[in-house]
């Protein structure tokens, strides 16, 4: 069965992954969800769920952690070891290798793919190079000639290999050819971390010094924490508070190792790591996906789990730390920090509204009322419309097109849009109530607007067009919506929006 | 790299950037201190004082949402960020990029308690550039005071919709408006000619300001 599980990219949501069935119909990561549905018709898609995943991974995490303690986490579904001491005992890295597949595949991950390399990134491609339930493995040495065929966009930052690509550099062999000086000189520190990974190196150089133990965050939970809300709530301010301390000093985090201790004493720890330096919200993401793992895994599983109680005691340690010379801020501020100073003032306002309220801001969309054409999204969430306002192109087609919106309203819009349309009479020259038809004809001309929101209690319509007649979904029986609309004015120049849904008159929107 | 080598970047540092920074920073003419109106009601409104207070009244459908919204993108075109505090939630985010407001910089509080109203605000005056807030009825003087000192210290522009209960350097009346382009059955809603009447320092009474497709 061809499955793609789905997750937000930049311009909508982009493949991925794929099942091997999807993949043979040519779904490749990062594919528009329309292209991989036309490429792969009968194609199930999913959306990303890295808290599922995280449950879910954890089985494997333990099923690697029998062969060496030394496992590093990426995300959900990624998972780094270093080889040297597990391939000799096993007997050489394709043996550990078969090992390691077999103990995977007992847990149920059956397509799990495994690459070995001389670096955690090269060991990435190779994984990516291995057919599902397999293993590719580079010999010793040969990673740099490995990568050199490999594409510049696989060194994950696309802005570069945007750039590297119109430079004629396509390929990691034609970048790592450069001489490092004039790399880091016309490319920046991004340039040089690019550099040192496509000449099949580690990201950063080996740091050779343990960081300070006084940089470990610790709490302790009192009462134990069962929950995963409340224990992710403590790591959360752990994680900024390590994070604030480590920037005071000029450094970043690039591994971390969450550690808890739970009421019968027993200990647990997992390393996780981030490409680049962990921002608070990427160490709190990976803390809360470990507190999955840990807390809502023994429920649905009668394996040996390790946690038999809630947790005590949740402890933050640095695994690795790196110089930070990643952001400059502007010297006199500027509108980074005018948006620094409002963000921090609308987080504070967020909290205070808690759940009596909310903080949104408006996204443009498609749509055909005032109130459909504006997606109110909490602050802090991507600003991503539900509906295209650009004109998009269709799958195959050559050409843009503006999504047709039949029967849309014309501009301009009311400035008062209501959630809750406002009950009114809306009468002909008789009293009797203006209805539409069902092929959209009005009973009669309006005359009179009867509203007690408006000033006066309403009066009568000096001028009015319409109706717009709006069937929507009318293939769907549960959802279809018939509703007629009018813009009236009513003396004394007031502008209203009249809509008559199954012959009850409501005021949309006013003009104000 | 061995850790004590690196310059540290501990508070008396910061400390020492900030003031540099200070001392370097171009000066800043009476004329930046204000965000200058564009438009049709620029002609009324020249320009918003930081740190004032003005107050923006009108029944529904007088055309009150509409000056606000506007005085909203004066901020937003200066690069500043606006944000609204409603009591229940009914600003058209469509009137709003209409009116000009730049919707990336612009946030909404909607259904905000009357009882937290006093505080909403406050705590938006700490770090938005200009605060449209809509008056609860029966809010307290005492209260509007203290948000209109703090506006006042913190350089920000507050912009009371309906029945701000206290002093205000603006105050604006939406008087009403005629709508243009609209027939019995035909024509569409086109342009409207809004009566708006200003009293404060520097601004000419009262004048009425046709406005071109605006909602």
């Amino acid at each position: 069965m061809p499955v793609a599980v789905l997750e937000r990219g930049e311009r909508g949501p982009v493949v991925l992954s794929a099942s091997t069935e999807a993949r043979a119909e040519g779904v490749t990561t990062g594919l528009r969800r329309r292209e991989a549905e036309t490429r792969c018709p009968g194609l199930i898609v999913a959306d990303a769920d890295p808290h599922v995943e995280a449950r879910a991974f954890e089985a494997v995490a333990r099923a690697v952690e029998a062969f060496t303690p030394r496992l590093v986490l990426d995300r959900p579904g990624r998972l780094a070891f270093p080889t040297r001491g597990p391939s000799r005992y096993f007997g050489g890295d394709e043996s550990l290798a078969a090992r390691v597949l077999a103990a995977v595949g007992e847990v149920g991950t059956v397509d799990a793919r495994l690459g070995v390399a001389d670096g955690a990134f090269a060991a990435g491609l190779a994984a990516r190079a291995a057919t599902p339930g397999t293993a590719h493995v580079v010999p010793a040495g040969e990673s740099p000639a490995f990568l050199s065929e490999w594409s510049v966009a696989a060194l994950g930052d696309p802005e570069l290999a945007d750039l590297l690509t119109r430079l004629g550099l396509r390929t990691m062999g034609a970048f790592a050819a450069l001489p490092a000086p004039s790399v880091l000189g016309r490319f920046g520190p991004s340039g040089a971390r690019a550099y040192r990974l496509a000449l099949g190196l580690d990201e950063h150089p080996p740091a050779l010094e343990e960081p300070p133990p006084e940089l470990t965050e610790t709490a302790e939970l009192d009462p134990p924490a069962t929950q995963v809300e409340t224990a992710a709530f403590v790591a959360k301010g752990l994680a900024d508070r390590l994070l604030e301390r480590l920037e005071v000093r000029g450094m970043a985090c690039t591994r971390v190792t969450i550690e808890a201790e739970t009421e019968h004493g027993e200990r647990l720890a997992r390393c996780w790591r981030h490409d680049g330096a962990l921002t608070p919200e990427a160490l709190a993401a990976r803390v809360r996906w470990q507190l999955e793992g840990w807390l809502t895994g023994r429920e649905n599983s009668d394996e040996d789990i390790d946690v038999t109680a809630g947790l005590t005691l949740l402890r933050l340690a640095p695994d690795e730390i790196v110089p930070l010379d990643g952001r400059q801020l502007g010297f006199w501020g500027g509108d980074q920090a005018a948006a620094d100073r409002a963000g921090r003032a609308l987080a504070r306002v967020q909290g205070m509204l808690g759940h009596f309220g909310e903080l949104v801001t408006p996204v443009l969309q498609g749509g055909r009322t005032p109130a459909e054409r504006v997606r109110w999204v909490p602050w802090g969430d991507p600003r991503e419309p539900l509906r295209p306002v650009d004109a998009v192109r269709a799958p195959g087609a050559n050409v843009a097109e503006m999504p047709p919106w039949p029967g849309a309203l014309p501009d301009p819009a009311p400035a008062r849009v209501f959630d809750l349309p406002l009950a009114a009479e809306f009468l002909d020259r008789d009293g009797q109530p203006v209805v539409v038809s069902g092929r959209g004809d009005p009973s009669a001309p309006p005359a009179r607007l009867r509203c007690a929101e408006l000033p006066g209690g309403g009066g009568d319509i000096a001028a009015w067009v319409g109706p717009w007649a709006h069937d929507l979904r009318w293939w769907d029986r549960k959802t279809r919506a018939r509703c007629a609309r009018w813009e009236v004015v009513v003396t004394p120049g007031v502008a209203c929006l009249v809509a008559v849904t199954g012959g009850h008159a409501t005021v949309e929107a006013i003009y104000d | 790299m061995p850790l004590a080598a690196l310059p540290r970047r501990d508070e008396q540092a910061r400390a020492r950037l900030a003031e540099t920074g200070e001392i370097a920073r171009p000066i800043v003419h009476a004329g930046e201190r204000a965000l200058p109106v564009s438009g049709e009601l620029g002609e009324l409104i020249p320009a918003l004082r930081r740190g004032s207070v003005i107050a923006v009244e009108g029944e529904p459908g007088a055309g009150a949402t509409s000056i606000a919204l506007r005085l909203a993108a004066a901020a937003t075109a200066a690069g500043e960020w606006a944000a609204a505090v409603e009591l229940h939630g009914s600003i058209g985010g469509l009137a709003a990029a209409e009116a000009g407001v730049v919707l990336e910089r612009f946030a909404v509080a909607r259904r905000v308690p009357p009882t937290r109203w006093a505080a909403v605000v406050a705590a938006l005056l700490d770090g938005i550039g200009l605060v449209l807030a809509e008056v609860p009825p029966y809010a307290r003087v005492g209260d509007a005071r203290r948000l209109a000192a703090r506006a006042r210290e913190r350089g920000v522009v507050l912009v009371g919709v309906g029945g701000w209960p206290a002093e205000a350097a603006l105050r604006v009346w939406a008087e009403g408006s005629e709508w243009r382009g609209l027939g019995c059955g035909t024509g569409l809603l086109a342009a409207r000619d809004l009566g708006v009447r200003v009293e404060g320092h520097g601004v000419p009474a009262h004048g009425v300001v046709p406005v071109a497709r605006a909602g």
